[in-house]
């Protein structure tokens, strides 16, 4: 990887990448070529796992995104131009690290039905059959770019560009945890009973998300997700049991 | 040890320490005491440490009973609080009886109060805290009938009180600093203009994640979406309409709208006591004066702690 550049630079297609940018007074946010793709997405991983690998002192959490990790810090601890310093050399070592191999989890997920309350819809959307559309989602291998937003939801990539369909122009007030749902390009499994506007075609009822239990959320960055069909008696033999056993 | 028996949960009332930081990347936000600074004086004030949990209550109703002898302390927003009806002085250690009543009777002056009980109270630890976090399955907001326990049995009760001096300033007097950015270049010059040059009234849906603030609206460059992001805490987003949201320490931890600025640190504690239906505005420094800043007020916080605890 090569140098940094600070300076900014709004046409966003500079090939100067990564650059540094802070994002308050404890954090900076490290960036990537501005796309959603794999191979950006390691560059992010390797620097996190390159950051987490060397402790130091007032550096507190290395977060990785689609193609920009937020790096958090106490100002109290180490200065500004100390720590822009660091970033530079975990950058320049970033490009020679392995990363640890893929997981695949595969999850059984029942389809359609009382489960997959906008799978008609979706079908009608992307004019494919109920049935076809099962079987391409259930066929990708869903990548997790990072875990965020709220309770460790997974920000998956991988949906096949066949099923691309938009967000609900109304959000349902509450989907149940483990629906399986795709919107404007992207997947997911939502960790816990909340509001959503993705539309939700199916079901897992494995535990996703468990605050009483370290680490909370069973997925790691580069994890792969498969969503298998199976029947609902199945899908439910899966109630509450942890991720790690459908790897 | 029983300390309370809720009589009336008030509004929004949670046990709050001082959050569970270093679990974001597992998508979980810090959480803690809206208002770390009266946190830490509350529980200073009764012989805690500092990362005791506390009751953090917004606006009035909370009414509480005393099950045992306890010292308590409340500091943060002036929500008239007494005991068995006669005022309860704040920022300074108090001894209520078996029986007594503890209630908040209404705002006068901020958003959220702090109770500390001498002892701690007793809560489920999440990820290695007490702070209640509803959307994440951490916890509760209290509830009439519930009882309070405390941690530890209680240390010697010495009398303890914050000078005048020192007490928090009204919170929306001054500007709320900001740092520009991560985002700014995806504002217009008009919209940053904006932004730092007009009053922005704190609208009716505003919580622990943040608050949603009503005025002239931002003008974006090219959009308002990005490819979604961690969010630092204090980050001021800017959805397609263009009025601002702040985002508290219960805020997800990643999303895709711009961010125009970040509240500095040394200046949340006193956003979280800004009312909804009160105006802020918003001042720009740069990452520098923000750490000088920051200094500042870690030098305050350690001089109120050696007062209190000499």
């Amino acid at each position: 990887m090569g140098r940094i550049t600070e300076e900014h630079d709004p046409s966003g297609v500079s090939s100067r990448w990564p650059r540094i940018r802070p994002s308050g007074d404890s954090a900076v946010l490290i960036e990537f070529e501005n796309r959603i793709d794999p191979e950006v997405n390691r560059n992010v991983r390797a620097l996190a796992l390159t950051i987490e690998n060397d402790p130091f002192p007032g550096i507190l959490e290395a977060l990785p995104a689609y193609r920009a990790l937020m790096l958090t810090y106490d100002p109290l601890q180490i200065e500004y131009p100390d720590l822009i310093e660091r970033v530079h050399a975990w950058i320049e070592r970033a490009g020679s690290i392995d990363l640890p191999p893929r997981r695949l989890f595969r999850l059984p997920t029942v389809y359609g039905g009382p489960h997959g309350p906008d799978l008609e819809r979706v079908s009608e959307k992307v004019r494919l059959s109920p049935a076809d559309v099962i079987r391409v989602f259930s066929e990708a291998r869903f990548m997790v770019y990072f875990i965020g937003f709220i309770c460790g939801l997974a920000y998956l990539g991988g949906l096949p560009e066949m099923l691309r369909v938009p967000r609900l122009a109304t959000p349902r007030t509450l989907v149940p945890a483990g629906s399986v749902g795709l919107a404007g390009g992207q997947a997911n499994a939502i960790t816990t009973d909340q509001p959503s506007g993705f539309n939700y075609i199916g079901r897992t009822f494995v535990s996703l998300y468990d605050p009483k239990v370290f680490p909370p959320i069973p997925f790691v960055s580069g994890d792969e997700i498969l969503f298998l069909p199976t029947d609902e008696k199945e899908a439910r033999q899966a109630h509450g049991r942890g991720a790690t056993e459908f790897l | 040890m029983k300390a309370f028996e809720v009589i009336h949960p008030g509004m929004n009332t949670t046990l709050q320490d001082l959050g569970r930081p270093g679990f974001m990347k597992y998508g979980t936000p810090a959480s803690g005491a809206a208002d770390r600074f009266a946190a830490r004086a509350a529980n200073w004030l009764v012989g805690n440490a500092e990362t005791c949990a506390v009751l953090e209550t917004t606006l009035f109703r909370l009414e509480l009973v005393a099950l045992n002898e306890l010292v308590i302390a409340v500091a943060g927003a002036d929500l008239a609080p007494e005991v068995n009806g006669a005022p309860l002085p704040m920022w300074e250690s108090v001894s209520i009886k078996k029986g007594e009543t503890v209630r908040f009777r209404a705002r006068r002056k901020g958003l959220r109060a702090y109770l500390a009980v001498a002892g701690g109270f007793s809560a489920p630890v999440f990820l290695g805290s007490r702070s209640v976090f509803v959307r994440g399955l951490m916890g509760r907001p209290l509830e009439a009938g519930q009882v309070l326990e405390i941690v530890q049995a209680p240390g010697a009760n010495l009398s303890k009180r914050l000078p005048r001096e020192f007490i928090p300033p009204d919170p929306s007097r001054n500007p709320i600093r900001v740092i520009l950015g991560p985002q700014e270049d995806r504002f217009t010059r008009l919209g940053l203009e904006t932004f730092l040059s007009s009053a922005y009234q704190v609208s009716a849906q505003a919580d622990r994640m943040g608050y949603r603030l009503e005025g002239p609206p931002i003008e974006h460059l090219k959009g308002a979406d990005i490819i979604s992001e961690p969010i630092a805490r204090g980050a001021v987003q800017v959805p397609g309409d263009g009025l601002p949201i702040v985002l508290l320490w219960d805020a997800q931890v990643s999303g895709g709208y711009t961010k125009i600025a970040n509240v500095i640190s040394a200046d949340l504690d006193r956003l979280a006591q800004v009312m909804p239906g009160e105006k802020l505005r918003f001042q720009a420094v740069t990452l520098e004066e923000a750490h000088q800043i920051l200094r500042k007020a870690k030098e305050f916080l350690d001089q109120v702690c050696r007062t209190i605890q000499a």
